[in-house]
């Protein structure tokens, strides 16, 4: 009985919430993505107008014809995809080892409440640091391949997963310890059942930010030197002030990182499915 | 027997009692450096298949004692023994709902409620048929696979009761467990509760701020006084005869009887909670 009462309120509950975001959108989706081409198409065109009739300097802000040409070049001609694997590689290194360290140094200070307040000091001060200024000195260290990329993009994610894995672990409702507890959990079984998900939770909240960062420091660190890589193909291209090549750099990193963020998208949703939509 | 019973359990035949609170004291520090006693001397008897009920005014410290008894707080000088032993640690003989969420929201109800066999060691196929079993009993069997948001409050007690009993404790231990609920759905949820019990042969003890809700319950209904250091001020046998009718109950003149009488006591206490109150307030 009070399980349909339940199930009843519930569903009025939904459709509340649909009439309201129905009031509230106005706009159907379909008429919005319409608009939103409609906007992109109109600042374009005033663009490449602009650059034609003069207005703009073409040198510096190139028309958008030309920047899409040149996208299309580099992707016709094959050119982009080896720096495009090189910059994914190093992206991909410098997430995995940063996640799976910050993940283990946020679990062990939030357990031990000694290294905790050991380490705190130090911690901090490393994130302090503007990273950026790291990544000469990984050149020296790690050389112009993968590796001083793979490090400078680690010290940006580690940071992050750390501190929200720290966070998610001293966080826990102490209810959901105490019951696993009366239920027979042992240490094991509270970090595996309660803690790990728990931190889960926050580290896949960061995940858009570590991604991004991790891609960050990849693209910057091959600016910095390298040979290979987006931002390489980038620095070349501002080289020999070819500022097409820049443009195009940078909207084909942009098409990347969108692709990559719906995918997490995708695995986020899939992972915190049992958390209640917002 | 389920393998979650501890090999330290006694023979049946012995009439050690459930939980005996021994001269317990529990003092809290505070942040200002002080300290204050939450609880003081608290002596206090739960026989084995005893529902008793602790009632008292806010900040009377019902929920210390309850966490003495479950291992999650120690007292401060005292002892609690469950059975003869003294509880170290979390009492491994009993159960407790809380009265705030419990449920892991990440897990399934079916998993959720499967829980303590899955502490214990039995493997998650047998763990799964006995949680269906029990959330077939508390009504939630087209529940199975939802995550705890996507449930009522009253389903999410059900839930809470299944994951509790499917380790077959011999001491239940309930705070304030049904508090969120509307006033019907707690009923509902009150009659359900001693459905499950009358004849289990567990202890129960069940927290409460609302009279009506322990007379109805209880065989027995142990009155705090008012807090801060609050000891038990008074005990009343409730002789209203079993199998009860929890929503025809409130109409029986025994049970009008024995409200008047309890009332009268508690009131006290609570007047002398609210005057301090005002005290401090004004100060």
């Amino acid at each position: 009985m009070s399980a349909q009462g339940g199930t009843t309120r519930d569903d009025t509950a939904l459709q509340a919430a649909g009439v309201r975001r129905r009031q509230g959108r106005g706009v159907s989706n379909l008429a919005m993505r319409g608009l939103q081409l409609l906007l992109a198409l109109v600042v374009l065109g005033l663009w490449e107008l602009g650059g034609r009739a003069g207005l703009i300097d073409q040198f510096f802000f190139p028309l958008p014809s030309d920047i899409f040409a040149t996208v299309w070049t580099w992707v016709s001609s094959g050119y982009v995809f080896p720096h495009l694997w090189v910059t994914m590689q190093e992206s991909v290194l410098a997430f995995v080892i940063g996640a799976a360290l910050g993940l283990f140094l946020g679990f062990l200070l939030a357990r031990v409440r000694f290294l905790d307040r050991l380490f705190d000091p130090f911690l901090q001060m490393f994130n302090a640091l503007p990273r950026v200024v790291l990544a000469p000195i990984f050149l020296l260290w790690f050389g112009l391949g993968i590796w001083s990329k793979v490090a400078f993009g680690v010290t940006l994610v580690f940071f992050i997963v750390f501190f929200n894995t720290l966070e998610g672990v001293k966080g826990v409702d102490r209810v959901l310890v105490d019951n696993a507890r009366m239920l027979g959990a042992k240490e094991s079984h509270l970090l595996r059942h309660v803690f790990v998900p728990s931190a889960l939770t926050w580290i896949f909240s960061s995940l858009h930010i570590s991604v991004g960062f991790a891609i960050t420091g990849a693209v910057v660190g091959e600016y910095l030197g390298a040979s290979a890589g987006v931002g390489y193909a980038i620095a070349q291209a501002q080289g020999v002030f070819d500022t097409r090549g820049v443009f195009a750099g940078m909207f084909i990193l942009m098409v990347v990182v969108l692709v990559v963020d719906v995918l997490v998208n995708r695995l986020e949703r899939y992972l915190l499915r049992w958390r209640p939509a917002r | 027997m389920s393998t979650t019973t501890p090999p330290d359990r006694r023979g049946d035949a012995a009439p050690e009692p459930a939980l005996v609170w021994r001269g317990c004291t529990k003092t809290f520090e505070t942040p200002g450096g002080g300290s204050y006693d939450a609880v003081r001397d608290i002596d206090l008897v739960v026989p084995a298949g005893r529902f008793v009920s602790i009632v008292g005014p806010t900040g009377s410290g019902k929920s210390t004692i309850l966490n003495m008894a479950a291992g999650l707080l120690e007292a401060s000088s005292g002892e609690v023994e469950s059975f003869g032993a003294p509880v170290r640690g979390v009492n491994r003989r009993a159960s407790y709902m809380f009265q705030q969420d419990a449920l892991l929201p990440w897990k399934t109800v079916l998993d959720n409620v499967a829980l303590g066999l899955t502490f214990a060691g039995v493997d998650t196929r047998e763990a799964h048929d006995r949680a269906r079993v029990w959330l077939e009993r508390v009504g939630l069997k087209a529940f199975t696979d939802r995550y705890p948001h996507q449930l009522s409050g009253g389903m999410r007690k059900r839930t809470a009761i299944a994951q509790a009993w499917i380790v077959d404790p011999d001491i239940l231990l309930m705070d304030e467990p049904f508090s969120a609920l509307d006033v019907q759905t707690r009923q509902i949820m009150e009659n359900e509760l001693l459905n499950l019990w009358s004849g289990s042969g567990k202890a129960a003890v069940f927290i409460t701020h609302d009279l009506d809700e322990a007379i109805a319950l209880s065989d027995e209904v142990v009155i705090l006084g008012a807090g801060p250091g609050s000891t038990v001020v008074a005990t009343y046998e409730i002789d209203i005869p079993r199998p009860r009718d929890l929503l025809e109950i409130r109409d029986d003149p025994a049970f009008i009887d024995l409200h008047r009488e309890i009332w009268g006591r508690l009131k006290q206490e609570v007047e002398r909670t609210y005057a301090a109150q005002n005290e401090r307030e004004s100060a």
